[in-house]
């Protein structure tokens, strides 16, 4: 019964933080550029993110360590200096951008220029974090983030033709702006398959107490819970097709975005999304914060439970609150949202390779996973999809920033 | 034990399981006509500088010195008191009274604590 719970309150934190300002932007650009021609590689990317969330999971229920801190032990502390520093770099600029969707949504709401808000946003997710337990943080933005199903309802309602759906689901080139949809491809991938999100997983399970016995109830939080995320992630973009692309909007503006739910539900469809678009960023800006405290704090070796109080592990602390800092800060100095988010998305894509490889030798390794170490389906299918997602990174990221297309 | 697999940036842990640091260095002592012996291990910034190039190692010694406010950095931990128990390695004190929580207890009396609900 105990364990029922467990992985019904697991699968609504998967679903309920899964949709990010990242998810939300890069579909809904897809949907609306290229119409149902980019659901692949959400589902790709949903693929990659279960794979990985999966053996995350595993990895810290049978060796007892999370993934940064097993990457530290096992790859020595100069590794794991230059992927703190890479990782660091990349996510405080997703971090910038969740922010920015919260402030956007408020700006939305209120009509005051979201650079305003970065800072009271700034100061309420610091004092959640300074006085919430971990589950308070989690499962409370996991509930809240419910509201992102919206998303579904309004793409049901909008009946659109399904067949033409799922044929997007098998890559086909457009006859336009093929650099354009390369990068969306990439954008796409890298929000989906995070770093970020495995490592706060394991984290988790780590806060949660997962012992060996807990390898089945991972296995079904993952599977269900990326599942789930993804079809949210797939909604976006179906809604984005039928809303954006019959107009010719191509999604360069915010304010844009406010118009997905317009048609499915009215004058309503415009505060579920702002609502959606708070809770979503709100939720993924704290995880994300927190993710690269226990970062810090596991690969130095200090006091990281979020089950303490501040001045029990004044470092850690310290560590969030200038993370906060620094991730309002590019907000603050008025950076556009939007394009923060589309190229730390890529951005992500392009360093996924530093985090994922060590960590699939760990994986494969029996002095941590013992008898559970990854099947060669596991493997392959994470390395192809890496793969891809760096190689395309790696060519169109120069390609957008130089307008080569 | 193979010191480097299962010693090396292992989780440090005191007498009441709290987190102190990680193992950064091992220190070795060769005698003349005697088998090398583990003295130490290591803990602390200094460590870690000079694990990634040991003039980065010279100036982080610079700097502690002056501006530290660890008694000793880097904090040696002598072989004796150390036991490999699994996932970490536990050593036979309180992580509060060592230079490993120096930092710790200067943030928190200089800032974290003064701050309301620490």
């Amino acid at each position: 019964m105990k364990k029922a719970i467990e992985i019904a309150l697991g699968i609504v934190t998967s679903v309920g933080g899964f949709l990010e300002i990242g998810s939300i932007t890069t579909a809904a650009q897809a949907g609306a550029l290229f119409q149902f021609r980019l659901v692949w590689a959400i589902i790709l990317g949903g693929v990659c993110i279960t794979f990985l969330v999966e053996q995350s999971g595993r990895l810290s229920a049978v060796s007892g360590h999370t993934v940064p801190d097993a990457i530290r032990e096992r790859f020595g502390f100069n590794y794991f200096l230059f992927l703190l520093v890479v990782l660091a770099a990349v996510t405080l600029l997703v971090l910038g951008a969740e922010i920015g969707g919260v402030c956007v949504a408020l700006e939305m709401a209120t009509g005051v220029s979201f650079q305003w808000w970065a800072i009271p946003v700034a100061f309420m997710m610091w004092l959640i974090i300074w006085k919430g337990t971990f589950s308070v943080i989690e499962d409370g933005t996991a509930i809240l983030g419910l509201v992102t199903l919206c998303f579904i309802v309004g793409a049901i309602v909008m009946h659109p033709p399904w067949k033409q759906v799922a044929v997007g689901a098998l890559p086909t080139l457009p006859a336009h702006d093929r650099l354009r949809y390369w990068f969306i491809a990439v954008s796409i991938l890298g929000a989906s398959v995070s770093p970020y999100l495995m490592f706060f997983y394991s984290s988790g399970a780590i806060e949660d107490d997962w012992k060996e016995d807990y390898i089945n109830v991972n296995r079904v939080i993952a599977v269900s819970g990326m599942s789930f995320g993804t079809c949210i992630s797939v909604a976006v973009l179906v809604l984005a097709a039928m809303v954006f692309l019959p107009r010719g909007i191509q999604v360069e503006h915010y304010s844009q975005l406010a118009l997905i739910l317009r048609d499915a539900f009215g004058r309503w469809g415009f505060w579920l999304f702002i609502s959606s678009l708070f809770v979503a960023c709100l939720g993924a800006a704290m995880e994300i914060t927190l993710q690269l405290s226990y970062m810090v704090a596991q690969g130095f070796g200090w006091n990281w439970s979020k089950n303490q109080r501040p001045k029990d592990e004044a470092r850690f602390s310290l560590t969030y609150t200038v993370f906060i800092i620094l991730g309002a800060l590019l907000v603050v100095v008025g950076i556009d949202p939007l394009k923060l988010t589309i190229f730390s998305m890529a951005l992500t894509a392009a360093t996924l390779p530093v985090a994922i490889v060590p960590f699939l030798f760990l994986m494969n390794d029996e002095e941590y996973v013992e008898e559970h170490t990854n099947g060669w389906i596991g493997n392959v299918a994470v390395i192809a999809i890496i793969t891809l997602a760096f190689v395309l990174a790696v060519v169109t990221i120069p390609l957008e920033i130089f307008g080569g297309g | 034990m193979d010191l480097a697999r299962d010693c090396l940036d292992t989780q440090l842990v005191d007498l009441n399981c709290r987190h102190m640091g990680r193992v950064d260095g091992i220190v070795i002592e060769i005698e003349d006509g005697e088998q090398p012996r583990v003295a130490f291990v290591e803990s602390g910034v200094v460590t870690q500088a000079e694990r990634l190039h040991p003039r980065l190692g010279r100036l982080a010694a610079r700097l502690a010195k002056r501006w530290g406010v660890a008694e000793s950095d880097p904090y040696r931990i002598p072989w004796a008191e150390v036991t490999p128990t699994g996932v970490n390695v536990t050593v036979g004190v309180e992580a509060e009274k060592t230079p490993a929580f120096a930092w710790e207890k200067w943030l928190r009396a200089k800032i974290i604590g003064r701050i309301p609900g620490a």
